[in-house]
């Protein structure tokens, strides 16, 4: 090949997982649809209880619409798992931007972190329908509501501090620390708030085995949503990376 | 004239640059003497601890003064320390943009954890200090009627295991803000919510040792041990991330 | 034995993204010479200058100053160098003398209380060492500046912009200043003022788009030629 009339390195993105991509979006709208008809045609309501009128469950009364609320449960887990995983990636491309300082990586992280809040958003409303409805108050500090606050607003941070500096690799290298930090910060969160016992609050949480079904039905909408994130992952980042391409070309032809 | 290059460029004739510890007493002492000289920093913060106190009272107002206070004062007392903290973390950096000092203490031969350290540790003895003041004003104002356990004296523990979290993280996110637009506001965005399991547990702890008994048996030394867990982590890692921090 | 050259830059790179601050700069500048380096704004002048003093890393490349490679030992590298730039890098609520103390202390000067008050006396200071740096004029800063620069003896320094914001008097010092210290040290400036800059230079180094446009010795260039390639190269910033 002529190596010597090489094009200038221009941002790229569209390697084997942008194939992949629209099969992954395909199959995870299959899978959390399917997911989303076991939830009401197939799993029990709720821990092998049909509830004729109201019953007392745990401390609480509880009637047949309360325990249909219990769906909402098997797309909020899976979605804030998801939010959890793209974090996780969000930090590892921020690790690995600060180790080679390619820009690439660090478009990787920005994206990331976009699918992480747009998962974050979707795990606070379908919580809150849950506290709503299972627990019968809008808000309470428990636990896994309070992480998720907590990661948001961190997250809301992040893109507030990339929108604050100018110079370009600054910005990424304090956005790639912010995710770092605050992929620790997070479990650091839940743990805290879980282990110390609360003194002031009443401890809503029903205790509740999962069965086999429900396990199933679970996975089924994680496999889903993974895949659904994935596929927006990609769809983004390719659209980051052209925007950047673009602006290379325009400085390229600047320079000519 | 050949001899003058040899003697400025001999490499061996350099002498080594001094330990990590020495630079960091050196640095920790600027920012002593600094501080101590203006003041700046502390005036603005006792006085806006006595603003936030004047705040709080007003929140309280027309709640009936009563034993139950001491379950919501742990809480309160920590607002005031955030929000104080918030306020010296901000200026800390400032100063060192002023002239591009941070620039040229990078320019010499000294570890970047050194700096860290420095400022970390600066920031420190001035949030305590500000404590010191605040935090008998603020019992002074808000809970001398009532009688707390015999274990309020230990609430040291945690005013001291929380100000090391707070100035341990908040030195890290201030060199980041430092340099942005808005910076007071983004130092606050960033800090209060990576800081809240810290504030959490300390919280807890405080409360635990002003209600004492059954509270203090069950929290204390949970809420303790997970305060300084996050101290230790916290700190660790941004003492790995400082570096890149502050050449960025 | 030959000397090695005071700065030898190989094939050096600043590279984020699409965007090349530097792109495969390469020069060797002999002890003792003094480099002038021009180029419209964004031509990558001061990220050189970066480099050089060690504040920020090449994405690629070499750069070695007193024989000492960057990469390598960046602090045996940083005891060679000396920045002095228009921000003085002085702490305004210490004296001029506390401000030194601090430097030599932080590079490990030997007898750094000497060596302070020798500078603080040659930079013409020495009867206000005990005042605080906030109460100066900008050029008697910039004079403090020059002795924390120095404090280290570096073999290198670099001027980055150093007339900016002096007054035609200060300037006059800031020049004698440097000529007193140029004995034995080679430097680099980065300047907008063309004159001064080609005046004082025994090298020339122009930058356009992160690129060398043109390297050499000053008796090798005519006045007249450097100019016009010099309005040239700042017009294709400009454009």
């Amino acid at each position: 090949m002529a190596k010597e009339k090489k094009p200038p390195v221009l941002p790229e993105a569209g390697q084997w997982p942008d194939k992949v991509a629209p099969v992954a979006l395909v199959a995870g709208a299959v899978l959390t649809t399917i997911g989303f008809l076991l939830t009401f045609l197939w799993v029990p309501p709720v821990v092998g209880a049909s509830v004729n009128g109201a019953a007392l469950i745990g401390d609480s009364m509880v009637t047949q619409q309360l325990l249909l609320s219990q769906k909402i449960f098997y797309f909020h887990m899976p979605v804030a798992l998801v939010s959890f995983i793209a974090l996780v990636f969000a930090a590892y491309y921020g690790i690995r931007f600060l180790a080679t300082r390619n820009a690439r990586f660090d478009a990787c992280s920005k994206v990331a972190m976009e699918i992480s809040l747009l998962f974050i958003i979707m795990t606070m409303i379908t919580g809150e329908m849950w506290t709503r409805f299972e627990w019968g108050v809008w808000w309470t500090w428990e636990p896994r509501l309070t992480t998720y606050l907590i990661l948001m607003l961190i997250v809301i941070a992040y893109f507030i501090l990339r929108n604050a500096v100018d110079e370009p690799e600054r910005c990424s290298v304090y956005a790639a620390v912010v995710s770092i930090v605050a992929l620790i910060d997070v479990p650091i969160c839940f743990m805290i708030t879980r282990l110390i016992p609360s003194s002031v609050h009443p401890v809503v949480l029903r205790e509740g085995g999962m069965t086999a079904d429900m396990g199933i039905c679970l996975a089924v909408v994680l496999v889903g949503m993974l895949a659904v994130g994935f596929a927006l992952y990609r769809a983004r980042f390719g659209q980051v990376r052209l925007g950047q391409r673009v602006e290379a070309l325009k400085d390229a032809l600047e320079e000519n | 004239m050949a001899k003058d290059y040899a003697k400025a460029t001999a490499v061996a004739g350099r002498p080594a640059a001094p330990s990590a510890l020495r630079q960091f007493s050196v640095l920790l002492r600027k920012d002593l003497t600094q501080e101590f000289r203006t003041k700046e920093m502390l005036v603005s913060m006792v006085v806006y601890a006595v603003l936030v106190i004047i705040v709080l009272g007003v929140a309280l107002s027309f709640a009936k003064p009563s034993q139950e206070y001491l379950e919501v004062c742990g809480g309160l007392l920590w607002v005031l320390i955030v929000f104080t903290s918030l306020l010296g973390l901000n200026k800390s950096f400032s100063r060192e943009k002023e002239n591009g000092c941070l620039e040229g203490l990078l320019l010499a031969p000294v570890d970047r954890g050194a700096i860290f350290l420095a400022k970390a540790v600066s920031n420190l003895i001035f949030i305590l200090l500000v404590e010191v003041l605040a935090v008998p004003l603020f019992w002074f104002f808000f809970a001398s009627f009532a009688t707390p356990a015999e274990t309020a004296w230990l609430s040291v523990v945690p005013l001291l295991v929380g100000s090391v979290g707070i100035a341990g993280v908040g030195t890290l996110l201030s060199t980041i803000t430092v340099n942005t637009r808005g910076k007071d506001v983004m130092l606050a965005l960033l800090f209060v919510p990576v800081v809240f399991p810290l504030l959490y547990a300390c919280v807890s702890a405080t409360t635990a040792t002003l209600l004492g008994g059954e509270v203090f048996a069950a929290t204390w030394t949970v809420s303790l041990v997970l305060a300084a867990g996050y101290d230790v982590i916290m700190i660790l890692a941004a003492w790995v991330l400082y570096d890149f921090v502050v050449t960025a | 034995m030959t000397q090695p050259p005071a700065i030898e830059a190989a094939k050096v790179s600043k590279v984020f993204g699409a965007r090349k601050a530097l792109d495969k700069v390469s020069f060797s500048l002999p002890q003792g010479a003094f480099l002038s380096v021009f180029g419209p704004n964004g031509a990558g002048k001061t990220t050189l200058l970066r480099i050089l003093a060690t504040l920020s890393k090449p994405t690629s490349g070499d750069v070695r100053v007193g024989g000492v490679a960057l990469k390598e030992q960046p602090d045996a590298a940083r005891q060679e160098v000396g920045l002095i730039s228009h921000a003085p890098m002085l702490y305004p609520d210490l004296t001029a003398e506390e401000n030194l103390m601090l430097y030599a202390q932080l590079y490990g000067v030997e007898n750094p209380r000497q060596r302070v008050l020798e500078l603080l006396d040659a930079v013409g200071l020495k009867h206000r060492r005990l005042d605080v740096v906030r109460t100066f004029s900008r050029g008697m800063t910039q004079r403090v500046s020059i002795a924390r620069a120095l404090i280290n003896n570096p073999s290198v320094v670099l001027l980055d912009e150093p007339y900016a914001g002096l007054d035609p008097h200060a300037v006059e010092i800031f020049d004698e200043l440097l000529a007193t210290v140029r004995e034995g040290r080679t430097f680099v400036m980065v300047s907008h003022d063309l004159d001064k800059g080609f005046a004082m230079a025994s090298h020339l180094l122009v930058l356009a788009r992160g690129k060398v446009v043109s390297f050499g010795e000053k008796e090798d260039t005519d006045r007249a030629q450097f100019e016009a390639l010099y309005r040239e190269t700042v017009g294709m910033g400009v454009a």
